[in-house]
Protein backbone atom coordinates (compact mmCIF):
# COMPACT_ATOMS: atom_id res chain seq x y z
CA UNK A 1 0.00 0.00 0.00
CA UNK A 2 1.08 3.73 -0.99
CA UNK A 3 -0.16 6.99 -1.94
CA UNK A 4 1.13 9.30 -4.31
CA UNK A 5 0.33 13.00 -4.02
CA UNK A 6 0.68 15.95 -6.05
CA UNK A 7 -0.76 19.23 -6.24
CA UNK A 8 -2.46 20.59 -9.38
CA UNK A 9 -4.25 24.26 -8.81
CA UNK A 10 -6.86 24.83 -5.80
CA UNK A 11 -6.37 20.69 -5.37
CA UNK A 12 -4.14 18.24 -3.16
CA UNK A 13 -4.45 14.96 -5.43
CA UNK A 14 -3.73 11.73 -3.70
CA UNK A 15 -3.79 8.58 -5.32
CA UNK A 16 -4.01 5.80 -3.01
CA UNK A 17 -2.82 2.15 -4.51
CA UNK A 18 -3.67 -1.25 -3.25
CA UNK A 19 -5.56 -2.37 -0.58
CA UNK A 20 -7.21 -0.01 2.31
CA UNK A 21 -7.56 -2.50 5.57
CA UNK A 22 -6.87 -2.12 9.07
CA UNK A 23 -3.20 -2.69 8.84
CA UNK A 24 -3.15 0.03 6.14
CA UNK A 25 -5.26 2.28 7.03
CA UNK A 26 -2.68 3.55 9.95
CA UNK A 27 0.40 4.04 7.39
CA UNK A 28 -1.86 6.00 5.09
CA UNK A 29 -3.07 8.43 7.75
CA UNK A 30 -0.09 9.33 9.13
CA UNK A 31 1.20 10.15 5.68
CA UNK A 32 -2.04 11.73 3.93
CA UNK A 33 -2.50 13.86 7.31
CA UNK A 34 1.21 14.94 6.74
CA UNK A 35 0.27 15.68 3.43
CA UNK A 36 -2.44 18.04 4.30
CA UNK A 37 -0.72 20.19 6.71
CA UNK A 38 2.09 20.71 4.63
CA UNK A 39 -0.09 21.99 1.79
CA UNK A 40 -2.32 25.46 1.60
CA UNK A 41 -4.82 23.28 -0.82
CA UNK A 42 -7.95 23.37 0.80
CA UNK A 43 -9.39 20.61 -2.47
CA UNK A 44 -8.86 16.95 -1.67
CA UNK A 45 -8.99 14.34 -4.29
CA UNK A 46 -8.71 11.10 -2.93
CA UNK A 47 -8.15 8.71 -6.20
CA UNK A 48 -8.96 5.40 -5.19
CA UNK A 49 -8.55 4.14 -9.38
CA UNK A 50 -5.69 1.61 -8.39
CA UNK A 51 -7.04 0.76 -5.26
CA UNK A 52 -7.87 -3.33 -5.24
CA UNK A 53 -9.47 -3.42 -2.08
CA UNK A 54 -11.49 -1.81 1.20
CA UNK A 55 -13.18 -2.54 3.57
CA UNK A 56 -14.71 -0.51 6.16
CA UNK A 57 -11.09 0.71 8.31
CA UNK A 58 -11.36 2.45 4.77
CA UNK A 59 -14.67 4.63 5.64
CA UNK A 60 -12.91 5.18 9.36
CA UNK A 61 -10.19 6.82 7.12
CA UNK A 62 -12.47 8.82 4.60
CA UNK A 63 -14.58 10.06 7.66
CA UNK A 64 -11.82 10.97 9.62
CA UNK A 65 -10.20 12.72 6.50
CA UNK A 66 -13.50 14.53 5.93
CA UNK A 67 -13.57 15.78 9.19
CA UNK A 68 -9.87 17.13 9.09
CA UNK A 69 -11.19 19.32 5.41
CA UNK A 70 -14.08 20.73 7.22
CA UNK A 71 -12.10 22.40 10.25
CA UNK A 72 -10.22 23.76 7.59
CA UNK A 73 -13.06 24.86 5.86
CA UNK A 74 -12.11 22.94 2.62
CA UNK A 75 -13.42 19.82 0.51
CA UNK A 76 -13.02 16.50 -0.39
CA UNK A 77 -14.00 14.03 -3.29
CA UNK A 78 -13.30 10.51 -4.13
CA UNK A 79 -12.80 9.63 -8.02
CA UNK A 80 -12.85 6.24 -9.78
CA UNK A 81 -14.43 4.18 -7.75
CA UNK A 82 -15.09 0.45 -8.68
CA UNK A 83 -17.87 -1.60 -8.60
CA UNK A 84 -17.06 -2.85 -5.36
CA UNK A 85 -15.92 0.39 -3.51
CA UNK A 86 -18.93 2.26 -4.70
CA UNK A 87 -20.97 -0.57 -2.68
CA UNK A 88 -19.21 0.17 0.23
CA UNK A 89 -19.32 3.73 0.14
CA UNK A 90 -23.19 3.71 -0.75
CA UNK A 91 -24.22 1.48 2.13
CA UNK A 92 -22.05 3.58 4.73
CA UNK A 93 -23.96 6.61 3.73
CA UNK A 94 -20.28 8.40 2.65
CA UNK A 95 -21.59 10.17 -0.80
CA UNK A 96 -23.72 12.20 1.71
CA UNK A 97 -20.53 13.40 3.07
CA UNK A 98 -18.52 13.25 0.04
CA UNK A 99 -19.27 13.90 -3.90
CA UNK A 100 -17.63 11.73 -6.20
CA UNK A 101 -16.72 11.80 -9.75
CA UNK A 102 -15.59 9.35 -12.35
CA UNK A 103 -12.33 11.09 -13.07
CA UNK A 104 -10.00 12.81 -11.63
CA UNK A 105 -10.56 15.33 -14.35
CA UNK A 106 -13.84 15.37 -14.34
CA UNK A 107 -13.21 16.59 -10.74
CA UNK A 108 -11.17 19.56 -11.06
CA UNK A 109 -12.46 20.45 -14.27
CA UNK A 110 -16.37 20.66 -12.08
CA UNK A 111 -15.10 21.68 -8.88
CA UNK A 112 -11.99 24.54 -10.03
CA UNK B 1 -21.03 -33.09 -3.00
CA UNK B 2 -17.69 -31.41 -2.99
CA UNK B 3 -16.54 -30.41 0.31
CA UNK B 4 -13.37 -29.04 2.15
CA UNK B 5 -12.07 -27.41 5.46
CA UNK B 6 -9.51 -25.07 6.33
CA UNK B 7 -8.43 -24.39 9.45
CA UNK B 8 -5.66 -20.66 10.15
CA UNK B 9 -4.43 -20.16 13.29
CA UNK B 10 -3.60 -16.46 13.22
CA UNK B 11 -1.73 -14.78 15.64
CA UNK B 12 -3.35 -11.45 17.02
CA UNK B 13 -1.48 -9.24 14.24
CA UNK B 14 -2.85 -6.70 11.70
CA UNK B 15 -0.65 -7.96 9.14
CA UNK B 16 -2.23 -11.06 9.00
CA UNK B 17 -5.88 -9.84 8.12
CA UNK B 18 -4.29 -9.29 4.48
CA UNK B 19 -3.05 -12.84 4.82
CA UNK B 20 -6.31 -14.55 6.01
CA UNK B 21 -7.89 -13.21 2.81
CA UNK B 22 -5.34 -13.50 0.73
CA UNK B 23 -5.77 -17.49 1.89
CA UNK B 24 -8.74 -17.66 1.93
CA UNK B 25 -9.23 -16.49 -1.69
CA UNK B 26 -6.99 -19.27 -2.43
CA UNK B 27 -9.09 -22.12 -1.00
CA UNK B 28 -11.86 -20.85 -2.34
CA UNK B 29 -10.63 -20.53 -6.24
CA UNK B 30 -11.59 -24.40 -6.87
CA UNK B 31 -15.47 -23.13 -6.80
CA UNK B 32 -14.73 -20.51 -9.86
CA UNK B 33 -16.70 -17.64 -7.92
CA UNK B 34 -17.26 -14.94 -9.91
CA UNK B 35 -15.50 -11.42 -9.08
CA UNK B 36 -18.11 -10.02 -6.62
CA UNK B 37 -18.74 -13.05 -5.08
CA UNK B 38 -15.19 -13.50 -3.90
CA UNK B 39 -14.83 -9.90 -2.94
CA UNK B 40 -18.28 -10.09 -0.66
CA UNK B 41 -16.29 -12.93 1.28
CA UNK B 42 -12.98 -11.24 1.67
CA UNK B 43 -14.51 -8.07 2.80
CA UNK B 44 -16.89 -10.05 5.01
CA UNK B 45 -13.93 -11.91 6.32
CA UNK B 46 -11.68 -8.90 6.70
CA UNK B 47 -14.08 -7.40 8.74
CA UNK B 48 -14.78 -10.48 11.44
CA UNK B 49 -10.62 -10.52 11.62
CA UNK B 50 -10.43 -7.08 12.15
CA UNK B 51 -12.89 -6.85 14.72
CA UNK B 52 -11.27 -10.12 17.00
CA UNK B 53 -7.68 -8.31 16.48
CA UNK B 54 -8.60 -4.44 17.74
CA UNK B 55 -12.13 -5.47 19.91
CA UNK B 56 -11.63 -8.63 20.90
CA UNK B 57 -7.75 -8.70 22.11
CA UNK B 58 -7.35 -5.09 21.86
CA UNK B 59 -4.63 -5.02 19.78
CA UNK B 60 -2.80 -7.16 22.51
CA UNK B 61 -1.44 -11.17 22.50
CA UNK B 62 -4.22 -13.70 21.17
CA UNK B 63 -5.32 -16.34 18.65
CA UNK B 64 -8.00 -15.63 15.72
CA UNK B 65 -9.38 -18.93 14.66
CA UNK B 66 -10.63 -19.06 11.43
CA UNK B 67 -12.62 -21.72 9.42
CA UNK B 68 -13.97 -21.93 6.55
CA UNK B 69 -16.17 -24.60 5.14
CA UNK B 70 -17.24 -25.53 1.45
CA UNK B 71 -20.13 -27.64 1.05
CA UNK B 72 -20.81 -27.69 -2.63
CA UNK B 73 -21.84 -24.31 -3.19
CA UNK B 74 -21.73 -23.20 0.37
CA UNK B 75 -19.11 -20.89 1.73
CA UNK B 76 -19.10 -21.22 5.53
CA UNK B 77 -16.83 -18.88 7.31
CA UNK B 78 -16.06 -19.55 11.55
CA UNK B 79 -14.21 -16.48 13.18
CA UNK B 80 -13.61 -17.15 16.66
CA UNK B 81 -11.13 -15.16 18.83
CA UNK B 82 -11.07 -15.67 22.96
CA UNK B 83 -10.87 -12.09 24.01
CA UNK B 84 -13.26 -9.36 26.09
CA UNK B 85 -16.74 -10.55 24.48
CA UNK B 86 -19.03 -8.28 23.51
CA UNK B 87 -21.32 -6.78 26.04
CA UNK B 88 -24.18 -6.00 23.96
CA UNK B 89 -24.88 -7.11 20.73
CA UNK B 90 -27.69 -5.11 19.98
CA UNK B 91 -25.62 -2.26 20.16
CA UNK B 92 -22.38 -3.82 18.33
CA UNK B 93 -24.52 -4.51 15.30
CA UNK B 94 -26.54 -0.83 14.86
CA UNK B 95 -24.63 0.26 11.90
CA UNK B 96 -22.32 3.67 12.70
CA UNK B 97 -22.08 2.02 16.15
CA UNK B 98 -18.53 2.00 17.54
CA UNK B 99 -16.89 1.26 21.00
CA UNK B 100 -13.51 2.74 19.37
CA UNK B 101 -13.68 6.09 17.63
CA UNK B 102 -10.51 7.28 18.85
CA UNK B 103 -9.17 4.64 16.36
CA UNK B 104 -11.32 6.06 13.15
CA UNK B 105 -13.10 2.80 13.56
CA UNK B 106 -16.60 3.31 11.13
CA UNK B 107 -19.24 1.49 13.14
CA UNK B 108 -20.00 -0.43 9.98
CA UNK B 109 -18.23 -3.83 10.76
CA UNK B 110 -20.93 -5.85 10.92
CA UNK B 111 -23.41 -4.35 9.14
CA UNK B 112 -20.90 -4.62 5.77
CA UNK B 113 -20.95 -8.23 7.21
CA UNK B 114 -24.72 -8.86 7.28
CA UNK B 115 -25.06 -7.05 3.46
CA UNK B 116 -22.35 -9.14 2.16
CA UNK B 117 -23.02 -12.65 3.27
CA UNK B 118 -26.61 -14.62 3.44
CA UNK B 119 -26.27 -15.04 6.91
CA UNK B 120 -24.47 -13.63 10.27
CA UNK B 121 -24.94 -15.75 13.64
CA UNK B 122 -22.84 -13.89 16.81
CA UNK B 123 -22.15 -15.88 19.64
CA UNK B 124 -20.01 -14.16 22.66
CA UNK B 125 -19.59 -13.62 25.94
CA UNK B 126 -17.01 -12.44 28.69
CA UNK B 127 -15.68 -15.30 29.25
CA UNK B 128 -15.18 -17.33 26.34
CA UNK B 129 -14.94 -14.79 23.96
CA UNK B 130 -16.51 -14.03 20.47
CA UNK B 131 -17.89 -16.44 17.36
CA UNK B 132 -18.90 -15.04 14.44
CA UNK B 133 -20.41 -17.29 12.27
CA UNK B 134 -21.36 -16.83 8.34
CA UNK B 135 -22.35 -18.37 5.02
CA UNK B 136 -22.78 -17.67 1.85
CA UNK B 137 -24.13 -19.60 -1.36
CA UNK B 138 -22.32 -19.09 -4.44
CA UNK B 139 -24.07 -18.99 -7.81
CA UNK B 140 -24.21 -21.96 -10.37
CA UNK B 141 -21.33 -21.76 -12.80
CA UNK B 142 -22.65 -24.53 -14.81
CA UNK B 143 -26.18 -22.98 -15.26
Amino acid sequence: MSIKVKTEQSFLVVNLEGEIDHHNASKIRLELDKKISETDKKKLILNFEDVSFMDSSGIGLIIGRYKIMKNLKGEIYATNLSKELYRIFDISGLFRLIKHYDTVEQCKKTES
Amino acid sequence: MYTNEITLILSCKSENEGLARMCISGFLMKLDPTIEELNDIKTALSEGVTNAIIHGYEQKEGEVILKCRIEGRKVYIEIKDKGVGIENIEQATTPMYTSKPQLERSGMGFTIMETFMDDLEIISNKESGTIIRMHKTLCNTSE
